[in-house]
């Protein structure tokens, strides 16, 4: 009567009985039954037979068998009737192991006797022919055990334990007694533990009841081990019963779904931490759980940071799940504790002895720390330092820095074009680097350009005097650009010659020296960490130390020059699309960059104003537009870094251009013939970062956004052309790398080339001719900044006549204007704004004989002095009477007295000037609260990267099971040759052995597919898997499908051994 | 040996190189040759009209007499003024500034326009006054002066019976330091006596130019001053033996510039001493007076195009740095001129001319013509009473301009050619004149009688009153 109507009806409340079957292949006996089986099924298939089979093996077999179809499909119904079991549950919805356990035994009738019990599998489970013999004897030896667990194999490895028992750290972590370990019979002493896993085990069937199942807030993990414990706290015992073995497949019915894809050990992870917060909140005093529920945040939180300097970000939002749902999940909390009150009969002093102890657990932390650090040293970084030059270049480098930046040495500040002082104050440095009030000339409230943030991190680095910290930057450019290039040039070739010519033709690209010369820091900073960016990049796919370092690089080079954003994010795009599983580490990259520049972003928008969003942060440099002729020689001057000056000296009637193009055809040649080496990829990759990087130069070019004075200032080209050199140096060092003898002389021609066509520049840096020197003591009068001591927002109006006969007005404060108070959006604002219009009808009628009546000047900004700029001896008639007329009307003013000439000009202070002038004071709370948020969220950003980026991830950015390998078996696979192996490859690869993966197997030179291209991305598909274990796990899945390269061994042999 | 795949290998890679290498060039082509769009932001600039204020002209007043002591002075006669507005009833006020020490009488007097009664330049005032004294005769007009920070005279002499006088007046409301530097034929000249001179506010100062140079033939006076802004003019007598041979007050010249325009020169007799004359004595003779104050020679063309029409001279000067040279204008025929020099380096000019009664052995009136500014769109010419008064144009530029000048109800179309000059009669009762369209037009106004001659130039208002661009970024 409970055949087939049952399966449509799907009841889980029906009373089972026996049901007369045809061929029934379980006979239930008519006697009272003591042992029923309850087989939790799911998926069916294969693993449903073979479970079936398996409990029909038994040698005690189950009196009874209830199968709960937990959404099972027809198929998997019809098998389970076919095994004809003596009761089918049909459950429609997705319900947990334990919830399908619990159904299944409600419509059984109640236990009879303490013999009564039942036997819980699942089609994961498949129990070896005396397991439950065993069981059951235990049970009928022991009154006092109630639940008694199998020992659980691994299913595809019998020889591994995958769990016997687990038990609890004093504080409630739940641990596993024995894991993963090879199954010699070491553990069949064991009995009584303080949990175990829900598989398989046999529990009497009034202790069951008695507890009301498992945890139904338990759904996935502990809900074994939390029975266990209540059992043990209701005065039973429970047992493992080492004999008794169970087959176990992780397959997501029991416990967690197995699994080292990301998502799996994200999910397992989350759902660890929820039973473990449930179990605290249930487990705990009364008196102590607000005290426990308080704690869940702010221990999820210091949480968060462990798993981000352990390299495991993806768990963090389970972490704040998991805390989040236990602080609301009331009703379940509720009711665990009311459940366990009810069945408590002995106190928790009872299971201590029972508890993990810890030294135990000191001795398995010491144990995987050794196993890391064990993984850790399988890595090779394949750099070699100072065994293949690095030193040498260093030194080199350092001193041709001493040698180019003499005049620099000893400096207090550095001045240029675009040049100031920064702030003397390191919390004025971060003032300014942050949303809220900009302190450039009338000031306004606004977003802080990204590049405030990078001067401020290098303004503290040098607290003492914020300012020289620019001095270092100048100094030190040289030689840290030829470390990055040195260092990147290591992803591709492991010879010191070429990672030496990479360094030396960096630390001498145009761009850079051009940058130098005229004082461009932003240019600077950009060339100089854009190598290095290259370096993090292309280890992003497999580390997320690596990921975060370069994106925090990602972050400066494009606060330091936003026009290279556009293609350094082309660059990004084509970098995830061939990095494979590693993209989400590479997904990072642009991440801190947009959320620095966000509030300027949104500003900029607002304004209409996208193009905005590409102007040199900074001082604005106006300057000649180079043309493209210039651009693509690197040089951003048409007088090519003083090439014109020398060929006008030697009284040589040659273009220039022609004379530097000369010098470096052979880098252009040597660039184009990396395609020659049949490293295609590489080659591509690295002139299409060159065409991208000329193409960024004529962007810029062709884009004048700033408006100082009465000129626009063009975009700098120099960061383009940085990349574009980059993109040549990388090729030509592909393509040397290819040549197999005289790669030296080669690459010193080429050297000596490029050195040459940057000589006269540099020469023009060391004497002191270029624009960048020396900073002056002050830059506005002593008279002004010896107030400025008293006064620190004392205002000075500073007028400028401009070459068209106009007159420039801007405000200083203080000791004048700093290069952390610049702004990008005031700069390029393409209106004025309500203080540009107040200020400009001021300093007009200042400069004009007028009823204008001055005090509003004191009374709208507080400016306490006038300073009129001189005009050049040979200025414009126009520029000569702007001045003399403002002179004029500024002397004959009453309001005004003078002071004197200084070396920046007249200046006048105003009679009725007040000190601490209200008008000139900032607004007190500008910007709040939403400065405010912004920090916040900014700060916890660059700390969360930061955090990442601490290699803190050495050994444990891989999956904590993954097997050793051994080695002669891939060795073996593909061939020996490609041993020799690749160092950068290795170094890409958390643990060095799956160099063979990012092997580009086309002509055999190993690095070529873990190579660095100039666009920072790895382009490899095989080395950015940064789980080489499932590649194991899944042997046709590993490794390159085709292996081309292969065909032609002869050819790869003669380039190794030319190495 | 090679087989087919390599050599297809080898084929391939050298396809990838030529590939690489045509798109290399093709970037570089499409960079260099199509016009990419460009984006270049505004510069944001706001004109600035300065808040009206008053507008103030200051009038040099009458001939003063140097007295017994170099610190006294005194007044010979008053002057008449000429004032004119637009509009005509805005009503200027004459404020009499305090007059200098050693003397009672009122001097200067400075026109003075309540802010915003009219338009930059459109308050003008002149002067003119007869002398008919034992030691002082002639006739003399000035246009009162818009007070400067920076003003060249050209002009005088502190030869014997040669007086010249400085008058400096600072009609503002902040003391003026005036330093007074002269150059004479022999090159700059050291009188620290000249600097540093406080000219109160609303007061007025005479120097005499004797006591910085004295026996300086051929003067050029700078005045500089800080603090406030002062009006100069100098004042010349002429006595030859017990004959006074004229009078005359001089206005600021055109400053420094390579070209110099100075219009209607008025010859009132034929003569004049040829410009190659190396001993051309006196001063009775139409002549330049040039200084290139730079530190470097100057070489000059002088061009004398007559009113009259026909052909001009030609000639051309070398000036030396620093040295005032006064170069005889050639033998011309009675008439009014043009006179312009251009040169390579910046310049100060001047003209002097005299007239010669019928049958008179000595000259009875002099005058110096001072070079003048070019105009703008409109100007107003205020014209004292005097004899022969005409109001004299001049375009140096390519273009024809056509102007207008309203005298009284009466409007008369004025058409200048390019490079020539034109001339308007006006009243001799005095009165203004209002001249329209005339930018770029030099002007001035000659007075030409019986024993009376004068001059002054018309100058634009000053640049200070006018709209300035500010960039305030």
């Amino acid at each position: 009567m409970h055949g087939p109507s049952s399966f449509d009806r799907g009841s889980a409340a029906r009373p089972p009985m026996a049901t007369a079957r045809s061929e029934p292949v379980l006979r239930l006996t008519a006697m009272s039954p003591r042992v029923t089986a309850i087989l939790v099924v799911h998926r069916g298939g294969e693993r449903l037979t073979r479970a079936l089979d398996a409990i029909r093996a038994q040698s005690r077999r189950p009196e009874r068998l209830l199968v709960a179809l937990v959404q099972a499909n027809a198929e998997t119904r019809a098998a389970a009737a076919e095994a004809a079991p003596d009761g089918i549950i049909q459950i429609e919805e997705r319900v947990a192991f334990g919830e399908a356990v619990r159904r299944a035994e409600q419509t059984l009738p109640p236990p009879q006797d303490d013999e009564d019990a039942v036997w819980l599998l699942s089609e994961d489970t498949e129990p070896e022919s005396r397991a439950l013999a065993a069981l059951e004897t235990t049970l009928e030896t022991a009154r006092s055990v109630a639940i008694a667990g199998p020992k659980l194999l691994e299913a595809e490895r019998p020889d591994r334990i995958a769990s016997l028992g687990r038990s609890m750290t004093r504080f409630g972590a739940a641990v596993p007694l024995v894991t993963g370990e090879l199954d010699q019979g070491q553990h069949d002493g064991l009995s009584d533990v303080l949990g175990v896993d829900p598989g398989g085990i046999l529990v009497r069937r009034a202790v069951w009841r008695s507890l009301e199942g498992f945890d139904p807030a338990l759904p996935v993990v502990d809900d074994g081990l939390d029975l266990a414990v209540r059992a043990r706290l209701g005065g039973h015992r429970v047992a493992v019963v080492p004999t008794a073995h169970v087959r176990f497949a992780a397959g997501g019915l029991i416990g967690p779904a197995a699994g080292h894809r990301a998502g799996a050990v994200r999910r397992r992870a989350a759902a660890t931490r929820r039973a473990a917060l449930h179990r605290r909140m249930s487990y705990a005093p009364a008196a102590a759980t607000p005290l426990h529920w308080l704690s869940l945040l702010p221990l999820a939180v210091l949480r968060s940071i462990v798993l981000l300097v352990t390299k495991a970000p993806g768990r963090i939002v389970g972490e704040f799940g998991a805390a989040l749902r236990t602080m609301f999940s009331f009703g379940a909390i509720a009711r665990s504790r009311r459940v366990l009150r009810g069945a408590r009969s002995v106190g928790w002093s009872a299971i201590a002895p029972l508890r993990m102890q810890p030294d135990e657990m000191r001795r398995r932390r010491r144990l995987e720390a050794e196993e890391r650090r064990a993984r850790a040293r399988g890595r090779v970084d394949g750099v070699d330092f100072l065994a293949t030059g690095g030193g040498w270049v260093l030194l080199v480098a350092v001193v041709v820095s001493i040698a180019v930046m003499f005049p620099l040495l000893g400096a207090a500040g550095v001045s240029g074009a675009g040049l100031l002082p920064l702030s003397p104050a390191v919390d004025e440095l971060w003032r300014n680097a942050s949303y809220g009030w900009r302190d450039v000339s009338t000031g306004f409230i606004g977003a802080a350009d990204p590049f405030q943030a990078v001067l401020a991190v290098l303004g503290s680095l040098a607290f003492w005097s914020p300012s020289w910290a620019l001095v270092a930057l100048w100094l030190l450019a040289i030689p840290v650009s030829a470390l990055g290039a040195w260092f990147a040039a290591a992803r591709l070739t492991e010879r010191g010659a070429l990672r030496a010519l990479a360094a030396v033709l960096w630390m001498l690209a145009p761009p850079l020296l051009s940058s130098l010369a005229d004082g461009r820091p932003g240019a600077v900073l950009a060339h100089v960490l854009l190598a290095w960016l290259l370096y993090a990049a292309l280890g992003s796919a497999t580390s997320w130390a690596t990921a975060a370092t370069a994106s925090l690089l990602f972050a400066a080079v494009v606060a330091a020059a936003p026009s290279l954003a556009p293609a350094l994010l082309v660059a990004w795009i084509v970098g995830m699309a061939a990095s494979g599983r590693g993209a989400a580490r590479l997904a990072l990259l642009p991440v801190p960059a947009v959320v620095l520049a966000a509030p300027l972003i949104w500003a900029q928008l607002a304004a209409g104003n996208r193009l905005a969003l590409l102007a040199d942060p900074g001082v604005p440099v106006p300057a000649a537009v180079p043309g493209s002729g210039v651009l693509g020689l690197g040089f951003t001057d048409p007088a090519l870094g003083g090439w014109q000056q020398v060929l006008a000296a030697l009284q040589a009637s040659i273009d220039p251009r022609w004379v530097v193009a000369a010098l470096l055809l052979p880098l252009a040649l040597a660039a184009l013939a990396a395609f020659a080496t049949g490293r295609i990829r590489a080659a591509a990759f690295a002139l299409a970062g060159a065409a991208l990087g000329f193409a960024t130069a004529v962007a810029a070019a062709q884009l004048s956004l700033a408006i100082i004075g009465a000129s626009a200032a063009p975009v700098a080209s120099a960061p383009g052309q940085s990349m574009m050199w980059l993109g040549l140096v990388l090729a030509a060092v592909v393509a040397l790398d290819g040549v197999r003898r005289a790669s030296a002389w080669l690459a010193a021609l080429l050297t000596v080339a490029t050195a040459g066509a940057v000589l006269p520049l540099a020469v023009s840096i060391a004497t002191g001719r270029a624009e960048v020197g020396p900073a002056a003591q002050r830059s506005l009068p002593a008279f002004v900044t010896a107030e400025a001591e008293n006064d620190p927002r004392v205002t000075t109006l500073r007028l400028v006549p401009e070459a068209d006969g106009g007159l420039r007005a801007t405000l200083e404060h203080g000791a004048g204007a700093t290069l952390d108070e610049q702004s990008t959006f005031a700069q390029t604002r393409v209106t004025m704004d309500a203080g540009e219009l107040a200020l400009a009808e001021i300093a007009g009628n200042l400069a004009s004989r007028g009823g204008f009546d001055a005090d509003r000047a004191i009374d709208e900004f507080g400016i306490s002095y006038v300073l009129l700029g001189q005009a050049d001896a040979d200025a414009p008639r126009a520029e000569t009477q702007t001045a003399d007329r403002s002179r004029a009307a500024l002397d004959a003013n009453a309001a005004l007295v003078p002071v004197g000439e200084t070396d920046f000009g007249t200046l006048w202070r105003f009679a009725d000037a007040v000190p601490d002038a209200p008008a000139a004071q900032i607004p007190p709370h500008a910007g709040a609260p939403l400065a405010g948020w912004i920090a916040t969220v900014q700060l916890i950003v660059f700390g969360a990267v930061l955090l990442l980026s601490i290699p803190a991830g050495v050994g444990r950015e891989e999956p904590a099971r993954r097997p050793k390998r051994p080695r002669p078996e891939r060795v073996r696979r593909r061939g020996a040759k490609v041993v020799p192996a690749a160092p950068a490859a290795q170094a890409e690869t958390e643990e060095g052995t799956p160099v063979e993966e990012g092997t580009p197997v086309e002509d055999g030179t190993p690095v070529e597919d873990g190579t660095p291209v100039e666009d920072g991305t790895p382009v490899e598909v095989g080395s950015a898997e940064p789980e080489p274990a499932t590649a194991v796990e899944e042997p046709a899945h590993d490794g390159p499908p085709t292996d081309p390269g292969v065909t032609n061994p002869d050819e790869r042999e003669g380039e190794h051994d030319a190495r | 040996m090679p087989d087919s795949r390599t050599l297809l290998r080898a084929g391939g890679r050298g396809v990838a190189v030529l590939g690489a290498a045509a798109l290399t060039v093709a970037a570089f082509g499409a960079a260099a040759i199509v016009p990419w769009p460009e984006h270049r932001a505004e510069p944001l600039a706001r004109s600035i009209q300065p808040a009206e204020s008053r507008t103030l002209r200051v009038c040099p007043g009458p001939m003063l007499e140097l007295g017994d002591d170099a610190e006294s002075v005194s007044a010979l006669g008053s002057a008449r003024i000429a004032t004119a507005t637009r509009p005509a009833d805005a009503g200027a006020e004459r404020v009499v500034l305090a007059p200098p020490r050693g003397t009672e009488d009122d001097v200067a007097v400075s026109l003075v326009t309540e802010p915003g009664a009219v338009d930059a330049g459109m308050l003008a005032g002149a002067q003119s006054q007869r002398l008919t004294t034992e030691t002082a005769a002639g006739f003399l007009a000035a246009g009162c002066a818009e007070p400067v920070a920076d003003a060249w005279l050209a002009g005088g002499s502190t030869e014997l019976g040669r007086s010249t006088l400085l008058l400096l007046a600072n009609p503002g409301e902040v003391a003026a330091t005036v330093d007074v530097r002269v150059h004479s034929e022999t090159g700059p000249v050291e009188a620290p006596s000249g600097l540093g001179l406080v000219v109160q506010p609303g007061g007025q100062r005479v120097v005499s130019i004797a006591g910085l140079a004295p026996g300086a033939a051929a003067p050029v006076v700078h005045v500089t001053s800080t603090g406030g802004t002062v009006a100069a003019t100098l004042e010349q007598t002429a006595i030859d033996v017990l004959t006074p041979t004229g009078a005359e007050l001089i206005g600021t010249t055109a400053p420094p510039a390579t070209r110099q325009t100075i219009t209607g020169v008025v010859v009132p007799q034929s003569g004049g001493i040829a410009v190659d004359e190396d001993h051309a004595e006196g001063d009775a003779h139409p002549s330049l007076r040039l200084l290139a104050p730079g530190a470097d020679a100057v070489e000059a063309a002088v061009s004398v195009v007559p009113e009259a029409g026909g052909e001009g001279s030609v000639f051309d000067v070398v000036l030396q740095p620093g040295q005032v040279s006064d170069i005889p204008l050639g033998e011309l025929a009675a008439g009014e001129y043009t006179v312009r020099i251009d040169a390579d380096g910046e310049f100060v000019a001047a003209a002097r001319t005299a007239t010669t009664a019928g049958g008179d052995e000595l000259p009875s009136d002099f005058a110096w013509f001072p070079a003048s500014l070019p105009l703008l769109e409109e100007t107003l010419v205020a014209v004292p009473r005097g004899p022969g008064t005409k109001l004299h144009f001049a375009n140096p530029g390519d273009a024809e301009v056509e102007a207008s000048v309203t005298i009284g109800d009466d409007e008369r179309r004025v058409t200048v050619a390019a490079g020539g000059v034109a001339s308007v009669q006006l009243p001799g009762g005095g009165g203004s004149a209002l001249v329209t369209g005339g930018a770029g037009l030099f002007a001035s106004v000659s007075f030409n009688g019986n024993r009376q001659l004068a001059g002054f130039a018309v100058q634009p208002p000053g640049p200070l009153d006018s709209p300035i661009v500010v960039y305030p970024r």
